[in-house]
């Protein structure tokens, strides 16, 4: 598979902090790579210096092919990039603004034309056409701003976490839109600490803590770094501690805990470990009234990994 | 020409503090200019006087108290000295004159007759005593010769009321000079506000951190980014700067076609570079909209203040004036008020003005090194 980008032992050090500690990695042409970690893992800082917005202090940025640095217009041509911070002119309509940042670079009007259309029809943007920032709720103002990374139809695409507190549905239209650029043979860096939507957008996922790479595969392999199988909640208005005791017991349980009303059980593995459960708590006449089971997420492996959370 | 598009548009969105702005810079730099009147114009005026005439009024007294009579304002004040002395006191009167008896009759016979007068000793007293001298010695002159009383008061009439044409040798227009001057003085702040005000406005959405990085990471050269809006921008100083001059060809006319007009051009034009330089520089470092008008009021109306435009640069005290010779605007308002005492354009008069021109060319140019330093580093984040 070829390699859209090359990393090699990134060093990015201020002073005293070393914000990025000999990373190396690579992206894979039309993948969609997710940047997973909490606030001050150096995902930002990491893009920012792949985009020569930034210097480091050592190592090397390859994209397609050939070396990245802050005069490599060719590359840039086919980079495209939506900041975490809403980055548009406060004086220009939805249109203007996507067109200057396409003018950037397509300098054909006819095409920047339809490629404005394109990524107004891509971000749902439709009936806002006309409409200036301030007056955009802030789940359109982040649509926008992906507009304005996107129109040019790059082939590398930068997004810093792009859905940071947008609402419901702008969030769907957000991951939408992701997809379709996918579908169009983009490849994608997502950077992100919701790890939903790298669950649902990503082919792989690089996890970060201080700078440094702790895991990276797909979100499967990843999963089995948890060490658990299963996860089974449980919501109980009466269980006996004797039967409590009993579900400790059970093969292949890792973990139980009960408080306010809540059972939670954590497997290692095996199979069939919920109906198991569920025909127990018949035996024992147990009533219950929800009862759900979930596979390990990335938070999990994280908490594996590092020993805390990642939103902590 | 996307970037000029947008600057265009930007532009557009800031009209409306634009117009403000120079409708009232407009109506100041008129209402400056039309009150702005030299006072060099003579007006003859008449002073005050009472006459106590104790002679008969006939023959040569008549025509004394005729002559004074038709070039002063004569009083009636009651015949009492004390109440003369009170209206010379109180200023009611300037003057008075005292025609003693006999006065014709001493005269005619080469007598030599002293009119004793009282005066406020101000200058209208003053005015009032020299009609009455020259009288005498044109009276004086002619007693002289041989003509009889009437012929003498005929002669005395004709020779008092000859008037002398003056005729100017400078061809100097310098009551429009004035005017043109202190337009020009003037336009060191309009030109000033304007340029900073408009140019850190448009700069500071151009150059917003956020939309800034989304520019440099795109593949327009980031150099040829900056040489167009600073091309952009030199095209809006150069319209202000056009504005200001067709507003001085309305309210001056004829003046500003002579080689006064074309050097006043000349002048503002050196210094609209330095003003475009100035506000590009501002505009690169200037993040917060909101501090613009704060740095308006320090630079362009500290420098007009401190430099002459508003108040002539001999009215201001000599600490100030050396305070301003660190400001390009004291050169640009020095070389205005040389302009317009400028009798012959050679080398000599105008070696000043070219001067000053070069000590502005130099302040431009230094602005023009500290923007590109400090956008080159701007560049890069850290």
């Amino acid at each position: 598979m070829k390699n859209c980008i090359e990393v090699k032992n990134l060093v990015k050090e201020y002073k005293t902090v070393r914000a990025i500690d000999d990373l190396t990695f690579e992206v894979h042409e039309g993948e969609i790579l997710g940047l997973l970690g909490p606030n001050g893992s150096g995902k930002s800082t990491t893009i920012n210096c792949i985009l020569s917005l930034l210097n480091f202090s050592k190592g090397s940025i390859k994209i397609f092919g050939k070396k990245m640095d802050v005069n490599a217009y060719e590359i840039k041509r086919n980079i495209g990039v939506v900041f975490q911070d809403v980055s548009v002119f406060e004086e220009l309509n939805v249109i203007d603004n996507i067109d200057y940042f396409c003018g950037l670079y397509i300098k054909d009007k006819k095409l920047r034309k339809t490629y404005i259309e394109d990524a107004i029809a891509l971000v749902g943007l439709e009936n806002y056409k006309k409409f200036y920032p301030k007056q955009l709720s802030g789940g359109l103002l982040r649509r926008l701003n992906i507009a304005c990374g996107i129109a040019h139809k790059p082939k590398l695409i930068f997004l810093d976490e792009p859905t940071v507190a947008v609402d419901p549905q702008s969030r769907n239209n957000i991951l939408d839109g992701i997809e379709k650029l996918r579908e169009e043979g983009a490849t994608i860096v997502y950077t992100t600490h919701y790890m939903e939507e790298v669950e649902i957008l990503c082919d792989r996922v690089i996890i970060l803590d201080k700078g440094k790479i702790i895991a990276s595969g797909t979100c499967d392999a990843l999963k089995t770094l948890a060490n658990i199988e299963e996860k089974v909640t449980v919501e109980v208005l009466d269980l006996p501690p004797k039967v409590l005791e009993k579900i400790k017991e059970f093969k292949n349980v890792e973990e139980v805990s009960y408080l306010d009303n809540i059972l939670f059980i954590t497997y290692k593995k095996g199979k069939n470990n919920l109906s198991e459960l569920m025909e127990f708590l018949k035996e024992k006449r147990v009533n219950y009234n929800k009862i759900f089971s979930e596979r390990p997420t990335l938070n999990d492996v994280f908490l594996e990994l590092t020993g805390k959370e990642l939103r902590d | 020409m996307i970037v000029f598009k947008t600057f265009l548009k930007v532009l557009n969105k800031c009209k409306a503090p634009i117009i403000l702005y120079t409708i009232i810079l407009v109506f100041f730099a008129g209402f400056n200019t039309k009150t702005s009147e030299q006072g060099n114009e003579f007006t003859a005026s008449k002073p005050d006087i009472v006459i106590v005439c104790e002679d008969k009024v006939e023959g040569i007294t008549k025509n004394l108290v005729e002559y004074l009579s038709k070039n002063s304002n004569i009083k009636e004040i009651e015949n009492n000295e004390e109440k003369r002395n009170d209206a010379l006191f109180y200023r009611d009167v300037n003057y008075i004159v005292y025609i003693p008896k006999n006065f014709r009759s001493d005269f005619l016979e080469h007598q030599n007759p002293q009119i004793a007068i009282k005066s406020t000793g101000d200058y209208q007293a003053s005015l009032a005593n020299m009609l009455l001298e020259r009288y005498l010695n044109v009276a004086n002159t002619y007693l002289e010769f041989d003509f009889t009383e009437e012929e003498m008061i005929d002669k005395l009439q004709e020779t008092l009321e000859t008037k002398v044409s003056v005729e100017m040798t400078s061809k100097l227009d310098t009551d429009s000079l004035y005017k043109v001057s202190t337009y020009y003085n003037f336009t060191n702040y309009c030109i000033l506000a304007g340029s900073i005000y408009v140019i850190c406005l448009i700069l500071s959405s151009f150059k917003n951190e956020k939309v800034l990085k989304r520019t440099i990471i795109s593949s327009l050269n980031y150099q040829k980014y900056n040489r167009i809006l600073l091309a952009s921008n030199s095209l809006f100083a150069f319209v202000l700067w056009f504005f200001y001059i067709l507003l001085s060809f309305v309210l001056f006319g004829s003046v500003m076609w002579s080689l006064h007009g074309a050097f006043y051009i000349l002048n503002s034009f050196v210094f609209s570079l330095f003003a475009l330089t100035l506000a590009f520089f501002l505009g690169n470092i200037i993040k917060n909209k909101n501090a613009l008008n704060g740095i308006i009021n320090v630079i362009a109306l500290g420098s007009s203040f401190l430099c002459g435009a508003f108040v002539p640069m001999e009215w201001l005290p000599n600490t100030v004036l050396n305070l301003a010779h660190i400001l390009p605007s004291y050169y640009f308002i020095k070389s205005n008020e040389l302009i317009k005492t400028i009798e012959v354009f050679d080398f000599a008069s105008l070696k000043s003005i070219y001067l000053n021109m070069i000590i502005i060319v130099i302040f431009a140019i230094g602005f023009m090194i500290l923007s590109s330093i400090f956008t080159s580093k701007k560049r890069k984040l850290a």
